[in-house]
């Protein structure tokens, strides 16, 4: 740098404030310092107004309502409660509901999104278009009138209790809910659970055991059809010789079906509606990820003379897995928040529950809004961390 | 550029003190517009029509408030906000006035920073049952299904209803009350509640209203009425007494139609006092002396209000109903104009 | 000894026909035993579902009615029962604006649809700038016209400036389909200076863009609305606007947050971290309670922040949010080689950005973005929750109308049409646009 002849410089001495400016790192720290600043000011000049206007309006941002009764009844909870609990416990009735929706339609998704891919793939011309048409209509129309659909369409049309639809063995069904029995503990539900964990536990082992001998020695061994013997013989057998549970079956009394566990409609809709929701976008993630495996490595694996489920199992799996987990994970918390949409069937989720008739009977709209957006924030930063890490572990190393 | 900041923000800080003291009547005269808050569309109390004018009983109250302070009754900008912001929207200044069916309770008017006017309409909640289902009362109901609209007092009455009288329920609840109707319809619940008014509205526009009945017992009460933000006691006056001018205007025989020749010739002292030919109530509230005589040219008395948009407009009679005057047996007795 | 003998053989069996409408089914339908029983399963359920539909919105439904007890007293709830929607149909699409002011939101539309035109010219070279006139100074002309009111000073000159972006758009559409000249070329070859040298070919055109600036002041100066409050903005073209400004606002705005993300400055990058994370963990819903119940909390007592305000305002955030992590997805594929060459070239910060990475990166993301645009619109349905007059609350307001009390299902039917109509149509344009860009990627 030293080429450039010294007059076509700027007088440097005279300003030297300017000259440290050019220096990268001053720069950058300048910025920083500046944005850093800037942040601080707007934050307190937040958090003042905010002080100052609730003040001014008489209105409290304290906890202190948590402990009050809150009166309402819920219509569906898993964990108990009562119309005479309190604001706290009704927020944990919320996030139980939320967890409880968004776990069975991530199963649900998965499942569905795999059918639907496959059936679009089919060459069966019907199938291909019963499944295109269902993904553009689907994908193409907010899922908020979904939701609305699927219970107004499907679920508030089936029969009354009177005329339910038995499904056999205890399951019904009709617009009040779903039915199903209960299982009630019974004196050998210790023993039971015992045996299912070591079962589990065996198969797992001899699956390690299996792919470390594979490693060493290339000798095979059926770890896996064993290993489901395993989990499926021993809890069965167990269950008919100790017999763990009984089953408490749902029966018609008054109004209604009376026993067992249920569901309610909205339950069944915001289900049917997100997993159908979110399987179209999963399916299209699974295929996008299983073509992104190159040619190449199928080609090689056959001319490495490698069985199919092995190409599959080891080859092309774990590629594509790279290209699926991400993106899978993050409908995954597309899922979480959509559930929040049960607000318009009126399934009690947290939002509904919590950020709705809680905030609606208390009027206390910023701790109940701030405990809120804790809870997705948890819940999605907490799923991120893991990503991350299981992103680092999987990238493909660059230079 | 940094002390600018920090000087902005300490100027917000101190600039939000003084506004404690809040004059919402120079506020609303300034603006020119009285920012009244309805709730989303309801037959009788909060309509809206195609061509997106408002009407009703509680959009009758908001254009008086705008006739006694502008002389025009149309001076009103209506939001329509869903009923779980609804307090925040007041708290936060986004309206004057509040009048939208609102339970005057005490968490409410203790709690919330809100001040209860008076009450102009009382309703209690009842149950709305198919015929066939051989429910006759409510004590029936053990076990039932229940459709209830969210975020209402109705709400935490069907709780205390069903716990004082040791029974249970299920609740289906939505804020949309034509969700509610269509799962009630479908059979998604034993039992619709909401207040008497609503359900007698809605049970006429069922496909069969005569297969449908609300069950006699009334199990609460419901004191409904215009609100206001704390703290600005010249505010609420004029409200709570262009209310109570309505109710006193019926109880004196001064109608839209009758007004101006009474305000002409006043028959009685008290007319005259209504109508400002007496007294100086109008002066001392910052408004007109006569304000009263634009509000019922503009709206009518309570009667004219009730009889255009409950009875005729959703068929609820007026006779025999809380709602009637004191002096025919109801319980609406407003303190006297003087 | 017998002599060979040339014996034909047997002719062989003609083909089985490859080609034709039965050939087809039998390959495509019922090829064999599973594959059938897909195909009548995949009959059965489309023929189920569309003879219900069809059945209440066509067959058994009421067309002409004056209130939806006529309806129910002819077919009861098996039918739709249309008339109330029809009544309805123009608010659905204008909200509550008044009847006699629609023009403006047509007139408003319309200009967006002539803005854009010339996008799809073959011979038009300058797309970038107009598509960039499009972003910065259409939102002046359609604000006016769905506005209205009083204009100050500044506001004619905005508005001038929206007017003044037509013209040239059109201007230079012309001259460069007609001519291959651009605009300025154009006019100085016409005025016979082409020959002069550099600065004064740099002030005719100032003088001219100036003079067509004047022009435009002039034409808007007198043009007067009448005010629309936002109070009265609803149905698709309240659902228009929100998605609108939030798509716009968030394709820059995501760029700066992603690239912020990407920064070697650890301070920007955790802020931008922390914005992204926190806006994308959280659902929409909550986002827009926060904002309409809190905003007015945050700032000075009195300040006055209307509700269709708040509600863009969380769009927008929330939008560019996503549409960050969408680019710094982008931004991450751009092989670590581009950046080394454009550092060896001697470019800064900002060139490699804004020349190298970011065009690449962009075109890649293309559909997603696409894809993006699409959910944002989707999920405009939420304003309705918290109280706004977009297409679904439009809708509800059918069914409390006392003529129509309780018709609830018909105008939800309606908004869900549309909606498909509008997200199909963009989703085709993306799928089109990606077959496009990856035959681009193919052949190279």
């Amino acid at each position: 740098m030293t080429i450039l002849p010294d007059q076509t410089r700027p007088p440097a001495p005279s300003r030297p404030a300017l000259k440290a400016l050019n220096d990268a790192r001053v720069r950058s720290a300048v910025i920083q310092a500046l944005t850093l600043l800037a942040v601080f000011v707007g934050l307190w000049w937040i958090v003042s107004n905010t002080v100052a206007n609730l003040a001014v309006r008489n209105m409290s941002a304290g906890f202190g309502f948590l402990d009050v009764s809150a009166g309402f009844g819920i219509g569906f909870t898993i964990i108990p409660y009562q119309e005479g609990d309190t604001y706290l416990r009704v927020f944990f009735v919320g996030i139980a509901n939320t967890l409880l929706v968004a776990i069975v339609s991530i199963v649900l998704a998965t499942v569905f999104g795999l059918i639907v891919g496959l059936a679009r793939l089919s060459d069966n011309w019907i199938i291909g278009v019963v499944a295109r048409s269902y993904i553009e209509i689907i994908r193409n129309t907010p899922l908020l009138l979904q939701i609305i659909a699927w219970y107004f369409g499907v679920f508030n049309l089936l029969p009354r209790p009177r005329d339910s639809i038995e499904l056999g063995a205890g399951f019904v069904l009709n617009n009040r809910g779903f039915y199903l029995p209960a299982p009630v503990a019974e004196a050998g539900l210790g023993a039971f659970l015992l045996l299912c964990g070591a079962a589990v536990a065996g198969a797992v082992g001899l699956y390690l055991w299996s792919n470390r001998r594979l490693e060493k020695t290339g000798q095979s061994f059926p770890a896996l059809r064993v290993g489901a013997a395993l989990v499926i013989g021993v809890p069965a057998l167990a269950y008919l010789a100790l017999a763990p549970v009984s089953w408490d079956m749902p029966e018609l009394q008054g109004f209604n079906f009376q026993g067992g566990t249920s569901v309610p409609p909205a339950f069944c809709a915001l289900i049917v509606a997100l997993s159908a929701y979110t399987s179209c976008f999963i399916a299209e993630i699974v295929r996008s990820g299983i073509q992104s495996v190159p040619k190449g490595q199928l080609e090689a694996a056959g001319a490495l003379n490698l069985p199919p489920n092995w190409t599959l199992r080891r080859v092309v799996m774990p590629q594509a897995m790279r290209v699926i987990i991400p993106p899978l994970i993050s409908q995954y918390l597309n899922v979480t928040k959509n559930s929040s949409l049960a607000i318009a069937i009126g399934f009690p989720d947290l939002v509904s529950v919590w950020m709705n008739t809680s905030l609606n009977q208390s009027g206390r709209a910023i701790p109940i809004v701030a405990m809120t957006m804790a809870f997705y924030c948890t819940v999605s930063l907490a799923v991120s961390a893991v990503m991350n890490v299981y992103n680092k572990r999987v990238q493909l190393q660059e230079r | 550029m940094k002390k600018t900041i920090l000087t902005g923000a300490l100027l917000g800080a101190a600039a939000a003190l003084p506004a404690a003291a809040q004059d919402t009547l120079a506020t609303v005269k300034e603006r020119g517009m009285l920012n009244c808050q309805v709730g989303l569309p309801t037959p009788g109390f909060y309509a809206l029509a195609d061509d997106g004018t408002w009407s009703g009983m509680d959009v009758d109250m908001c254009r008086a408030v705008s006739a006694a302070i502008f002389g025009d009754p149309d001076m009103v900008e209506y939001q329509s906000v869903t009923s779980a912001v609804r307090f925040t929207a007041l708290a936060n200044a986004e309206s004057d006035m509040l009048s939208r069916t609102t339970t005057w309770t005490a968490v409410r008017d203790t709690q919330l920073g809100l001040d209860f006017t008076l009450v102009n309409f009382y309703d209690g909640q009842g149950f709305l049952v198919p015929v066939d289902s051989g429910i006759t009362s409510a004590l029936d109901l053990d076990g039932a299904t229940v459709c209830v609209l969210t975020g209402t007092t109705t709400e935490l009455n069907l709780a205390d209803y069903f716990r004082a009288n040791e029974m249970e329920f299920t609740p289906v609840t939505n804020e949309n009350v034509n969700v509610l109707v269509e799962t009630y319809l479908g059979g998604g619940c034993d039992a619709y509640t909401n207040d008497k008014s609503g359900l007698a509205a809605r049970r006429s526009a069922f496909p069969d209203p005569e297969a449908h009945v609300i069950l006699p017992e009334t199990v609460s009460k419901e004191p409904l009425g215009p609100v206001v933000r704390q703290g600005d006691d010249a505010w609420a006056n004029i409200v709570r007494w262009v209310g109570f001018g309505l109710i006193n205007a019926e109880e004196l025989g001064v109608t839209s139609e009758n007004v101006a020749e009474m305000a002409a010739n006043p028959p009685s002292p008290n007319v005259a006092r209504l109508l400002g030919a007496e007294g100086n109530i109008g002066e001392e509230m910052g408004l007109e002396p006569d304000f009263m005589v634009d509000v019922i040219s503009a709206v009518g008395n309570y009667g004219e209000m009730y009889e255009r948009h409950i009875e005729t407009g959703i068929g609820i009679p007026r006779a025999g109903s809380l709602n009637a005057m004191w002096t025919e047996g109801g319980i609406l007795y407003a303190p006297p104009f003087r | 000894m017998a002599p060979k003998v040339f014996v034909p053989s047997p002719d062989r069996p003609p083909p089985v026909d490859t080609s034709g409408p039965l050939v087809w089914i039998r390959r495509n339908l019922f090829r064999d035993v599973p594959n059938t029983l897909m195909t009548l399963l995949g009959a059965y359920i489309a023929v189920t579902f569309v003879t219900a539909v069809v059945d209440w919105a066509l067959i058994d439904a009421v067309w002409q009615a004056e209130s939806r007890r006529e309806c129910l007293d002819l077919v009861g709830r098996s039918g739709a029962c249309w008339p109330g929607v029809f009544v309805w149909f123009e608010n659905l699409i204008y909200g509550l604006y008044p009847k006699d002011q629609v023009w403006r939101i047509n007139t408003g539309f319309l200009l967006l649809v002539v803005w854009m035109v010339p996008l799809w010219m073959p011979r038009v070279v300058s797309k970038v700038a107009i598509g960039l006139s499009a972003v910065m100074l259409y939102p002046f002309l359609a604000s006016y016209f769905f506005l209205g009111g009083e204009k100050g000073l500044v506001w004619t000159a905005l508005i001038a400036a929206g007017l003044w972006g037509l013209i040239w758009v059109w201007a230079t559409a012309l001259t460069e389909t007609l001519t291959g000249k651009s605009v300025g070329t154009w006019l100085i070859g016409r005025l016979g200076r082409s020959g002069a040298d550099e600065a004064t070919q740099m002030r005719i055109r100032r003088g001219a863009a100036l003079a067509l600036f004047v022009v435009s002041v002039l034409l808007v100066a007198p043009a007067e609305f009448v005010e629309v409050r936002t109070q009265f903005w609803g149905g698709l073209f309240l659902t228009l606007v929100i998605s609108g400004i939030g798509i716009t606002f968030s394709l820059p705005a995501g760029i700066l947050l992603a690239l912020g993300r990407r920064s070697k400055m650890p301070v920007v990058a955790t802020l931008c971290t922390v914005f992204i994370e926190l806006f994308r963990s959280v659902p929409l819903i909550t986002i827009l309670f926060m904002f309409n119940t809190m905003l007015p909390l945050f700032l000075p007592a009195g300040t006055e922040v209307n509700q269709l305000v708040r509600a863009i305002v969380a769009v927008c955030l929330f939008a560019a949010a996503y549409m960050a992590e969408i680019i710094r997805g982008g931004l991450q594929a751009i092989p670590s080689g581009q950046y080394e060459a454009a550092t060896s070239l001697g470019l800064g910060y900002w060139q490699t950005t804004t020349q190298v990475v970011l065009p690449q990166a962009l075109k890649i993301m293309i559909p997603a973005i696409v894809g993006n645009f699409i959910g944002l619109f989707k999920d405009t349905t939420l304003v309705s929750i918290i109280g706004l007059f977009d297409l679904m609350n439009m809708a509800r307001a059918v069914g409390e109308d006392s003529n129509w009390l309780g018709l609830f299902i018909e105008p939800f039917f309606v908004v869900t049409l549309i909606y498909f109509v509008f997200c199909f149509a963009m989703s085709c344009y993306s799928m089109n646009l990606e077959r496009k860009l990856s035959a681009g990627r193919e052949r190279s």
